[in-house]
């Protein structure tokens, strides 16, 4: 099988094409073409072909991430959007909960008040209602349906969502009049709130349906636009894209569900950490990809990747409720300024340099210090050597701008810079700490996987802070998002709540409507094309004890249920809550809330790196020269030897200090650390413990 | 006079690197145990209105970090409810030990009022109490007279509210105290769920105990004490330099509470909040002299500590180190140092014990909206109109011998904003909950909510228009009782700067007939029988700013969305709308005498621009002469702020 994976992000297109008979792997990287992404990726993809001496007709699968949706409503350039909800709620997606989004803050702007999504003359409602069991109250008034869609449709509107008040039970209604838009008309793009995921809580779900719509005529019509361009290429099988969910969908299913796509890019950043521990026998990662202004955070377990719970998942100031890994981005990264605020307090991002005018050192126009700079000044970056010597850096700027901000800290140069490191460390360590400790999960064993531009930068250091023994560079940290496509599934999620109670528990009509979830995902995967052996379903519970109002998912047994699997199923939820929390309460009831079935397509994947060349480390070796090390708070000057990465033979073993440089990313081992080159192409690094014995008595011993 | 003081102590120096490290680790300490408390309690009102707070004190009660999700009603509140734990352990002669957990919800020991019940954790370093892990919260119920913890309106001293705690052990070195816990389920209605949410605090104290040790351990406690120090000093430098840069002066303002508007007694109705603000140099005084006496057998006085300091706290920092418009500020005890506030004894934000103040929520929105008012003199581009007040409501019933307790909080609306309308139907000031989503309701309580939108034409108007409130209506689908306490049925959200006040909210009871009755702001439990259906209409903002001077556009785009209607566009904004066209009619016709006509009509095309133009500016003058002067004081104003004297202005403006 031949197998192309295409990541476009905001500046950078990165391609892969794997060859799984030949194990082979070929990686391209184009500046992404902001107008139409489609040319670059085209562009890049016939290069990939030539580089392995294939014709395009060869490929197999084409799988692709996308930042088209994100981008559309991070910067709210999408459609005009109208929506038809039940009589007497036309606001709810105005009034959201109610609560403000800062605390303290007269002059804040609440997202979905500032920038509707839709706004309120486009929100037209019609008489109807369903009761919390999905009873009819109130027929729904198709004529006023009608009247509405009408308008809508002369008032121009692109797009039309249609979100009923209990629809999450029984989605008929908002079926009905998504119907009647089809035939008045069927030019638009129409998207019910039930369709799209069906879960209680009206503001989040009428919100995602809105978002959907929102984003669905500008993603469509860039699908639309791809299936053309590469029809020429002669691809075997239809285009599949990648989703929140850390799966991938057909190109029609991508195109009709948009606001599943918002995180593609994200999700396939941690499914390709996912794999880069698999190929050092890691099963326990977190990964740690850090960028020009941002870092982004998940956790894998050997159950898989770790998945947002549906209320915690915000984009853009907007709930998004669907399924989503759990990725957890906080504003750290390369072009991270650090400033000395009007408080005197030291602080370092989440103000970027952002690409223009950048770090300081990119002799762009920036004077602020900013992290990359602080890197520079602590001769951890080589000017003749960073980005493969393509990208030209000007270290004397770093000097300036760190110095003024050593200066305005009563520090000096070298200490400033050392501060700027530890504080976004810092702040990176606290925000995997968010995602472990507080979950119930201890860092420490766990291995993390450094990508990005800057994570293997940083990642040795970060490790350090939390007492994570193991990091693991992939060769090719910069375009691990593309790697990830070629290890992943197409992925179908069906849910239905249920609020079953575990005192009144009901194994029959549980049975009866997993079984309906199940063949429902079997008729989807059956119609994207797949057979039964390449099909496996997983079923789930989101449960919680009753009257709380956050569910813990735990797996329902396989089968025809009874009531000793029930029993097996409370169980296993009583022992979640305590992972999670630190307590149960094996006494009180509990309540299932949803049920969810996901199904997976097996997909062609990619199967092994090539392997390092052979070799000895002199051959690697650039120079040795002084590095600083902040080493138990002490700051001191290190001989570091410097190396190129692509030519470190297989099996080597580095003693720190030392340097990396590669095409697309540089790596730092700092002190008390080794790494180990193996076959996949890993870097493993290993913490080795601090001598801080040693330390205090030689300290002791001066006092 | 209560005087907020800094502490003084020998700390080592810290180096501002390490300050951050331990800032941030602080921050998730407490991030972390509010995420633990919202997700493992049960009542709505926390998990879901997430009115509830988590912070990390030091051994002298300073707040060194606090849970930047949940309320600030609840988060500012924390120190004092931790000082009046010390003070009733004193005075009992008890002490604390490794092991113990604190109950405690005494409104006349720092505690906000009953419901808000604290749990707090001495954490201890081998013997030496190095601070408290607290964490406070509201509950459903507390005992009270009639069934929920809000709208006990009738509650005639602080006995009638429901039970008192006074710093009672929960576990004493370790032991779980039975006697206590069998007490509160044997007194509590709904104790399942009451009981369930104490335990969640518990655990989430015990996080944030188990945290700050660990953090103490990595770096020394002397390192994170005087990294908090100076996290301390930093947040109170920053209000300092806030208040620094306003000028120094007496700045005063008056709100109004409807009070009991049913009563006959006039002295419980009607009240007066009076704010006087002092501004000297990086000081602040805060008086609320003139504010009318305290009700001493009804539950609507304010505890000056927990009720009355943080709504001016909020306030406060929301003016003057607004999130949105700068650095985020640490919330520690270092915010108030520069802050003084002096409330005489006796009135309603300083009352007597026994006095009673469960229903205390919606009056210290006025505190902190009559604050605002003040602050408008000197700091306009920062502040709102005048805020929409909330509802809270308590729906109940009995179920297999047991109570089922619902509390609904409905939001307000903001007042215009300078350069920006209000926010519409949004929780305001000091309270910052969620409401509860109508599909949760519905899925588990006998109520349905058959109406929940925005309030049309009802905002103040103004160049920046006040925000709109909403309209809930909540129906009994069996029979049950509820009560309410609310503020703003009487007295509208107040226009500025020449903005219109905005309008009263509203209550009222609809039959199964659907027989409409209006009810005051608050009532006591009343029975409510299936359909019966009870309508809350929140106040909507005060407008900001000279109507006239709003963009016809805007107005048009405002009627185009159903905010403000054909008519009031016209009355209002003096803007005519063609909703046929869905654009602005921007003609007039003015009547001249016959023969002027025929002049203008026999004049060169030329000609006839010039008239016009000279006509159109003298008409403007004869409408608006005092209008007009506004325009030119702003302008000056403002150009004065830019570094231009009047001399230089008058010379601009004659060229």
């Amino acid at each position: 099988m031949k197998l192309i994976g295409v990541d476009i992000g905001g500046t950078f297109t990165d391609l892969i094409l794997a060859d799984t008979q030949q194990q082979q792997t070929w990686i391209h990287k184009v500046p992404t073409s902001v107008e139409d992404p489609a040319i670059a990726m085209l562009s890049g993809i016939q290069t990939l072909c030539q580089m392995a001496n294939i014709s395009s007709d060869s490929i197999d699968h084409l799988l692709h991430g996308t930042t088209v949706a994100t981008n559309a409503l991070l910067t709210h350039e999408g459609a005009r959007v109208g929506m038809i909800t039940t009589q007497g709620y036309r606001d709810i997606v105005h009034i959201g909960r109610h609560q403000r989004p800062m605390h303290y803050s007269i002059m804040q702007d609440i997202p979905w008040q500032a920038q509707p999504l839709v706004q309120r003359r486009d929100r037209l409602t019609v008489t109807e209602r369903l009761d919390a069991k999905g009873q009819v109250l109130t027929e729904l008034n198709e004529t006023e349906a009608r009247a509405a869609i009408t308008t809508l449709k002369q008032a121009g509107v692109d797009a039309i969502a249609v979100c009923f008040l209990n629809s999450y039970i029984n989605d008929a209604h908002e079926a009905r009049v998504a119907e009647l838009v089809k035939e008045l008309y069927p030019e638009a793009f129409v998207t019910t709130s039930a369709s799209i995921f069906p879960q209680f809580r009206e503001f989040e779900r009428f919100t995602t349906a809105c978002i959907n719509a929102f984003v669905g005529p500008k993603v469509k019509s860039y699908i639309d636009r791809l299936h053309a361009q590469i029809q020429p290429l002669g691809i075997q099988s239809d285009l599949h894209i990648m989703r929140s969910n850390g799966g991938v969908a057909t190109a029609a299913v991508a195109a009709q569900e948009p606001v599943t796509l918002l995180l593609s890019g994200l999700a396939a950043g941690v499914l390709g950490g996912a794999a880069t521990g698999k190929q050092s026998d890691r099963d326990q990662l977190i990964t740690f990809d850090m960028g020009g202004t941002s870092t982004d955070i998940g956790i894998v377990t050997a159950e898989g990747f770790v998945e947002a719970t549906a209320r915690d998942t915000w984009i853009a100031g907007y709930p998004v409720m669907v399924p989503m890994i759990d990725v957890h981005t906080i504003g750290a990264g390369g072009g991270s300024i650090a400033y000395v605020d009007v408080g005197g307090a030291f602080r370092v991002g989440p103000k970027s340099a952002g690409a223009t005018p950048g770090p300081a050192c990119y002799g762009k126009g920036g004077v602020q210090a900013t992290v990359s700079d602080a890197n520079v000044v602590l001769n951890r970056l080589d000017p003749d050597h960073f980005l493969g010597g393509e990208m030209t850096i000007y270290p004397d700027r770093a000097f300036t701008a760190v110095q003024s901000l050593a200066d305005h800290l009563n520090l000096n140069l070298y200490e400033a810079a050392a501060g700027i490191i530890t504080i976004v460390n810092n702040n990176m360590a606290n925000a995997i700490r968010s995602r472990t400790i507080q979950k119930g999960q201890d860092p420490r064993q766990f291995a993390l996987v450094a990508l990005g531009g800057a994570g293997p930068l940083h990642a040795v250091e970060v490790a350090r802070l939390l007492g994570i023994p193991e990091v693991i560079v992939p060769r090719y940290p910069g375009i691990t998002s593309a790697m990830g496509l070629l290890t992943t599934d197409l992925k179908h999620d069906l849910i239905q709540n249920e609020f079953l109670l575990s005192s009144q528990s009901n194994p029959q009509k549980l049975t009866q409507d997993l079984q309906a979830l199940e063949s429902q995902v079997l008729q989807q995967l059956t119609a994207d094309g797949f057979t039964p052996d390449q099909i496996t379903l997983e079923r789930w519970a989101d449960c919680r004890y009753l009257g709380q109002g956050y569910e813990l998912r735990v797996p329902i047994p396989a089968g025809e249920l009874d009531p000793a699997k029930l029993d097996q199923l409370w169980r296993q939820f009583h022992d979640r809550h305590t992972v999670e929390y630190g307590h149960a309460f094996p006494e009180k009831i509990i309540e299932l809330v949803t049920l969810r079935v996901t199904g997976k397509g097996e997909m062609p994947k990619l199967t092994a790196l090539p392997t390092p060349p052979p070799g000895t480390l002199e051959q690697a070796w650039i120079k040795t020269t002084e590095t600083y090390f902040l080493v138990n708070g002490q700051l001191d000057q290190y001989a570091t030897q410097f190396f190129e990465r692509d030519r470190l033979p297989l099996g080597a073993q580095i003693e720190a200090p030392a340097v990396f440089f590669q095409k697309d990313s540089t790596i730092l081992l700092p002190p008390h650390t080794r790494a180990i080159i193996q076959p996949s192409g890993n870097l493993l690094i290993q913490l080795m413990p601090l001598p801080i014995e040693e330390k205090r008595q030689a300290m002791e011993a001066v006092l | 006079m209560t005087t907020y003081l800094a502490p003084t102590k020998s700390l080592p120096a810290i180096d501002p690197i390490t300050a951050q490290v331990i800032a941030g680790a602080l921050n998730s300490i407490a991030l972390e145990m509010g995420h633990k408390l919202a997700r493992m309690s049960y009542s709505s009102i926390i998990r879901e209105s997430e009115d509830f707070g988590a912070a990390i004190l030091d051994a002298e009660c300073q707040q060194l970090a606090e849970c930047a999700y949940s309320t600030p009603l609840q988060l500012g509140p924390i120190p004092g409810y931790m000082r009046g734990v010390l003070k009733a352990m004193a005075e009992d002669g008890e002490e604390f030990y490794p092991g113990d957990v604190i109950l405690h919800n005494h409104p006349y020991y720092g505690a906000s009022h009953g419901p808000d019940i604290g749990i707090g954790i001495p954490i201890f370093q081998n013997d030496q109490l190095i601070g408290f892990s607290f964490t406070t919260a509201h509950h459903l119920d507390i005992g009270s007279s009639s069934p929920g913890s809000c709208g006990i309106v009738d509650a005639v001293d602080a006995y009638a509210e429901g039970l008192q705690f006074k710093a009672v052990k929960l576990y004493e070195k370790g032991e779980r105290n039975r006697q206590v816990w069998r007490m509160l389920r044997q007194n509590i209605r709904s104790a399942d769920i009451v009981v369930g949410d104490i335990e969640a605090q518990v655990a989430a104290c015990r996080v944030g105990e188990r945290r700050f040790l660990e953090l103490v351990e990595q770096y020394g406690l002397d390192t994170v004490l005087a990294a908090s120090e100076e996290l301390m000093n930093y947040s109170e430098r920053m209000m300092r330099q806030a208040i620094a840069q306003l000028p120094d002066g007496t700045y005063s303002a008056q709100g109004y509470l409807d009070g009991f508007l049913d009563d006959p007694d006039p002295t419980k109705k009607d009240l007066t909040i009076a704010v006087t603000v002092t501004i000297s140099g990086s000081d602040m005084t805060i008086d609320l002299t003139g504010t009318s006496p305290q009700i001493d057998d009804r539950p609507i006085n304010m505890p000056l500590v927990g009720t009355v300091d943080i709504a001016i706290f909020v306030t406060l920092r929301s003016i003057l180190l607004d999130t949105a418009l700068m650095e985020y500020v640490p919330q520690n005890s270092g915010l108030i140092r520069p802050i003084a506030i002096v409330a005489p004894k006796g009135c309603l934000a300083n009352p007597i014990y026994p006095a009673p103040v469960i229903a205390r929520c919606c009056p210290g929105n006025i505190v902190a909206d009559t604050l605002m008012k003040a602050l408008a003199q000197v700091t306009p581009h920062h502040i709102s109109g005048g805020i929409g007040n909330i509802k809270v409501a308590s729906y109940s019933g009995v179920v297999d011998e047991d109570y089922w307790v619902y509390m609904d909080i409905t939001e307000g609306s903001y007042g215009g904003r300078h350069g920006k309308d209000g926010m519409d139907g949004v929780d305001t000031l000091y309270a910052n909950t969620r409401n509860n989503p109508i599909e949760d309701i519905e899925a588990h309580l006998p109520l349905r909510v058959t109406r929940y939108e925005l309030l049309e034409d009802k905002s103040g108007a103004g160049q920046w228009r006040g925000g709109l409130g909403s309209v809930r209506d909540i129906q009994f689908l069996s029979n049950g009782q509820m009560s309410l306490e609310g503020e703003g049925n009487k007295y509208a959200p107040w226009g500025i700067f020449g903005g219109k006040d905005g309008t009263p909210g509203g209550v009222t009871f609809f039959s199964t007939q659907q027989a409409a009755t209006d009810l005051p702001s608050k009532f006591p439990y009343r029975k409510m029988r299936s359909g019966e259906t009870l309508r809350t209409i929140s106040p909507c903002g005060g407008g900001y700013g000279d109507p006239l001077l709003r963009s016809p556009q805007q107005v048009l785009e405002d009627v185009l969305d159903g905010y403000v209607s054909v008519e009031k566009a016209r009355v209002d904004y003096a803007v005519v709308i063609d909703l046929e066209r869905r654009a602005i009619d921007e003609a007039a016709t003015v009547q001249v005498d016959p023969e002027t006509a025929r002049a203008f009509r026999a004049s060169q095309p030329e000609e006839q621009q010039k008239i016009q133009e000279l006509v159109n500016l003298w008409l403007k003058r004869a409408m608006n002469l005092t209008r007009l002067q506004t325009i030119m004081d702003q302008m000056s104003d403002e150009a004065e702020a830019n570094g231009l004297t009047p001399e230089i202005l008058q010379a601009i403006l004659d060229e």
